[in-house]
């Protein structure tokens, strides 16, 4: 992106509006912009560590630029008179030469400078150092020219600088009288002429960020209270240095493969592709692991992380409550002090869960606010968090929250994706043409997903829950009929009403009612990577059947919204392609809502 | 704002209420706000009710939750603020989460919360690094972003919050969420002392402080203070006058 420098600056208010900004300039030259190395250092305290802080001259000695360098302190000189190159050399910082442009011929003067960066400027009237006259920037066209040590300049604007960006690509844009008013700097015309530069728009802005990592597309970020930031900040630091620590590597897939039973089969479903018709239909089998569950695979992760950051206490938020069983087994393993958060609601339905992660040692927190589901959970694992930061790890179970737990739960959650690229190539020789996995959260999808994405000609297709359907009141279909919102640290797709208040999820499956959707599922929908179809709850519970007595595995419900969504792309499928379901977990925990909506059965 | 410096310089403490918008009828809002400023409190944090409160302790949950019954929303705030029928002698500040900003456009809010009369912003869940979705519009309005400090906050971070800070500096006081606390720890004071140094602008303390204990152990220490929840509580009750002694002790001059 390119670079903004305001120059002139003399107030302080100033310097503060320019904190959006690049780079700030200070002229030492004859002009009515003139500042004092002393005035220039009281205003460079004001600016941000990162900001580049510039000096103008026009033919002043070595021992006058030093001088400022040192003192102000500048990180970058800027000259405009006829300096010669051995001064040039001379400077320990990095140097921009200015130059006035009229003619075809002075752009080949730039090719000569030795600086670092070449401005070009149109040329002065009063004094040197730039009129702010716009000069003709199609000189710049089709001449042999470095742009990524151009700096233009002269008589940009707010209106103006989009279009010489994009017709000269600098690697920054210079500015001064353009963001003034009668002759003085203007803080408005500052800001505006930041976000002209680096797009106009919220959705521009959104893209920017100090770490671009934390961002998916406009989706993401870091939006928690001041006093989590500590917190996310260190996970950060502390996963970035795991991830790549072959020793941290070797004991997660120790885990993964001694204690979860890791690799899953990818099993043939011979049954189900004959008695849909269409293409091979395989299966995912994450119901075998450990617990019953894919979310055993980022448990496992994220306690070794905490133990790795010296953190044994561990808080984390169930909604069916495969995850709370999954850290509470853990924690168990792990001898580290356990809570989990847990709607009212999903407590009810899922009494199984309960009882095991108590029986595993865990303290089972009821939430009894809002709906008493998934999303209230979250609130109160939050809560606890900022209460109990110094010693507790937020284990979170979904690809949710401040950055970098999105991030972080996908990696854990690829060994999904890896292990069936490998197995599929294994039994196929290539790869599917499509795959199907449920999303509530989309730690399981985004796990399967992930090392797919590359591949553009495998087809990905999320399931989420549409509850009672979509044009009822009463579903959970966040892609299909979310808009854009924050929520629990991260911007999102959400589910809420015109004031941006975020409404409750409902879903037959406690995994999947939850209002919101993971930052990187927001953006593949956005980039049509992958296609998000709802599945609901009577489509659901029919893929159940149909599952337990075609292929004797009785999925979990939120895993059967997948294989309701798979049914459905099989019929427009032919017996040479492949499809490939994720069972994320199995439907032992789901019992009691099996006998109560199957009556009929017994 | 300009008046929360002057008061910093005459020597006197900042009292800064809090009050959920909403709570009882959106036609309470009027009549807390001119209550409070004729009690002599400095200036008055507007509460946005959210759904999803998480730096919101129990008290200001639920009034949250009783104000969304009431069906108020950002835009009905801003609605009635622009109504009022009498003078506002105090600097409202608008406190609320991101989400309902965004949804209702963060230039749209700076533009409707300068026409209410507000002087700056809250937004607790929008930190230090992203305040760029918001700062550029408030700065159009001359809205100020206030913005928190914490006890978790690191030290090089303080100081580049620091450096950004107009208005008032919000110290939180408590590693944790709002509410009425009976004991402040002890390395609060050495932490507002720290952030006073560092600080441009004034420095407030705020979460937890609800008695006069609190008030006399950080009073050297910060240039004011930040009651939030037992004003809630109070006002719910109708009991507003159980919290005067707390206002009085603030504001009232201190001879030391």
């Amino acid at each position: 992106m390119t670079r903004v420098k305001i120059c002139g600056l003399m107030e302080e208010q100033h310097v503060k509006a320019a904190s959006q900004a690049d780079a700030i300039g200070f002229v030492f030259a004859p002009s009515k912009r003139r500042v004092s190395i002393e005035r220039a250092q009281e205003l460079s305290r004001l600016a941000n560590n990162d900001m580049q802080r510039i000096g103008v001259f026009v033919n002043a000695s070595y021992e006058e630029i030093e001088n400022a360098v040192k003192t102000v302190p500048l990180t970058m000189v800027q000259l405009h008179g006829d300096e010669p190159d051995e001064l040039i050399q001379r400077i320990e910082v990095p140097v921009i030469q200015a130059f006035s442009i009229r003619t075809p011929d002075d752009v080949e003067k730039l090719n000569n400078s030795i600086a670092d960066y070449i401005l070009v400027d149109a040329p002065g009237t009063d004094y040197r150092g730039g009129s702010g006259h716009v000069f003709d920037w199609s000189l710049l066209e089709n001449v042999n020219l470095d742009h990524s040590r151009l700096i233009l300049a002269g008589g940009l604007d707010r209106d103006n600088v989009q279009a010489a960006i994009s017709q000269t690509t600098p690697f920054m844009v210079d500015v001064s009288s353009g963001v003034e008013t009668d002759g003085r700097k203007d803080e408005a015309k500052i800001q505006q002429f930041i976000l002209q530069a680096k797009g106009d728009s919220m959705e521009r802005t959104k893209e920017k960020t100090i770490d671009p990592v934390g961002f998916f597309g406009r989706y993401g970020g870091q939006f928690v209270p001041e006093t989590l930031m500590k917190a996310v900040k260190e996970l950060e630091a502390a996963y970035k240095d795991a991830k790549n620590d072959a020793e941290f590597q070797k004991e997660y897939h120790h885990y993964l493969k001694e204690y979860v039973g890791r690799e899953q089969p990818l099993t043939f479903a011979a049954r189900m592709t004959e008695a849909w018709g269409g293409p091979k239909i395989y299966l995912k089998r994450e119901d075998l692991n450990h617990t019953g569950a894919h979310k055993v695979n980022n448990a496992i992760g994220q306690a070794l992380l905490a133990q790795r950051m010296g953190k044994r206490k561990i808080v984390a938020e169930t909604g069916a409550g495969q995850h709370g069983v999954a850290t509470a087994t853990i924690c168990a393993l792990f001898d580290l002090d356990c809570v989990v958060f847990m709607g009212e609601e999903d407590i009810k339905r899922q009494q199984l869960n309960v009882f095991r992660m108590k029986l595993l040692g865990a303290r089972v927190e009821s939430v009894s606010k809002g709906s008493g589901t998934l999303k209230d959970a979250v609130n109160e694992a939050l809560r606890y968090w900022v209460t109990n930061v110094e010693d507790t790890h937020y284990l979170i179970g979904s690809a949710l929250g401040p950055h970098p737990f999105p991030t972080m739960v996908r990696d854990f959650q690829s060994v999904i994706g890896k292990e069936t690229k490998r197995q599929i190539l294994d039994k196929e020789g290539r790869l599917p043409d499509a795959i199907v996995a449920c999303v509530g959260g989309g730690s399981n999808a985004i796990g399967m997903f992930h090392p797919f994405v590359d591949d553009e000609k495998v087809r990905l297709i999320g399931a989420e829950a549409a509850g009672e359907g979509v044009d009822t009141e009463r579903h959970a279909a966040t892609l299909t009929k979310g808009s854009e919102g924050v929520l629990h640290g991260a911007m999102m797709k959400l589910l809420q009403d015109d004031a941006g208040q975020v409404q409750e999820a409902h879903s037959i499956s406690a995994g999947l009612d939850y209002p919101g959707i993971g930052p990187e599922h927001a953006h593949l929908a956005d980039s049509g990577r992958v296609t998000y179809q709802a599945i609901t709850d009577d489509e659901a519970l029919a893929s159940v059947i149909e599952m337990s007595r075609l292929e004797g595995i009785i999925p979990a419900l939120e895993s059967a919204h997948a294989i309701a969504e798979a049914k459905k792309q099989a019929q427009s499928m032919t017996a040479d392609e492949l499809l490939v379901i994720c069972v994320s977990g199995r439907g032992d925990k789901d019992m009691a809502t099996y006998a109560e909506k199957m009556e009929g059965l017994s | 704002m300009k008046r929360l410096a002057e008061l910093k310089q005459a020597g006197h403490k900042a009292f800064v209420a809090y009050i959920m918008a909403g709570d009882g009828g959106i036609e309470k809002l009027g009549e807390q706000i001119r209550h409070l400023q004729e009690r002599g409190v400095t200036a008055i944090e507007v509460g946005i009710p959210f759904s999803d409160p998480v730096a919101d302790g129990p008290t200001i949950e639920a009034a949250g939750n009783r104000a969304l019954s009431e069906g108020i929303t950002l835009e009905k705030v801003l609605d009635e603020m622009q109504r009022f029928d009498f003078e506002v002698k105090v600097p409202l500040i608008i406190m609320t989460y991101l989400n309902p900003v965004i949804r209702f456009g963060a230039e749209r809010f700076t533009q409707e919360a300068k026409k209410a009369g507000a002087s700056g912003v809250i937004i607790p869940d929008l930190p230090f690094e992203h305040r760029q979705l918001i700062e550029p519009f408030a700065k159009q309005q001359e809205l100020v972003l206030i913005q928190l400090v914490t006890l978790t906050t690191i030290d090089s971070r303080l100081e580049e919050i620091l450096k950004q800070a107009e208005g008032f500096v919000y110290a939180v006081t408590v590693t944790g969420i709002t509410g009425s606390r009976d004991e402040l720890a002890e390395e609060v004071g050495a932490f507002t002392r720290k952030v006073r140094e560092l600080s441009p602008v004034p420095v407030y303390a705020g979460f937890g402080i609800s008695k006069e204990s609190h008030v006399e152990m950080l009073r050297d220490d910060v240039d004011g203070f930040i009651v939030g929840s037992a004003i809630v509580q109070a006002f719910h009750e109708g009991r507003i006058e159980d919290v005067e002694p707390l206002i009085d002790a603030v504001t009232a001059p201190h001879s030391v």
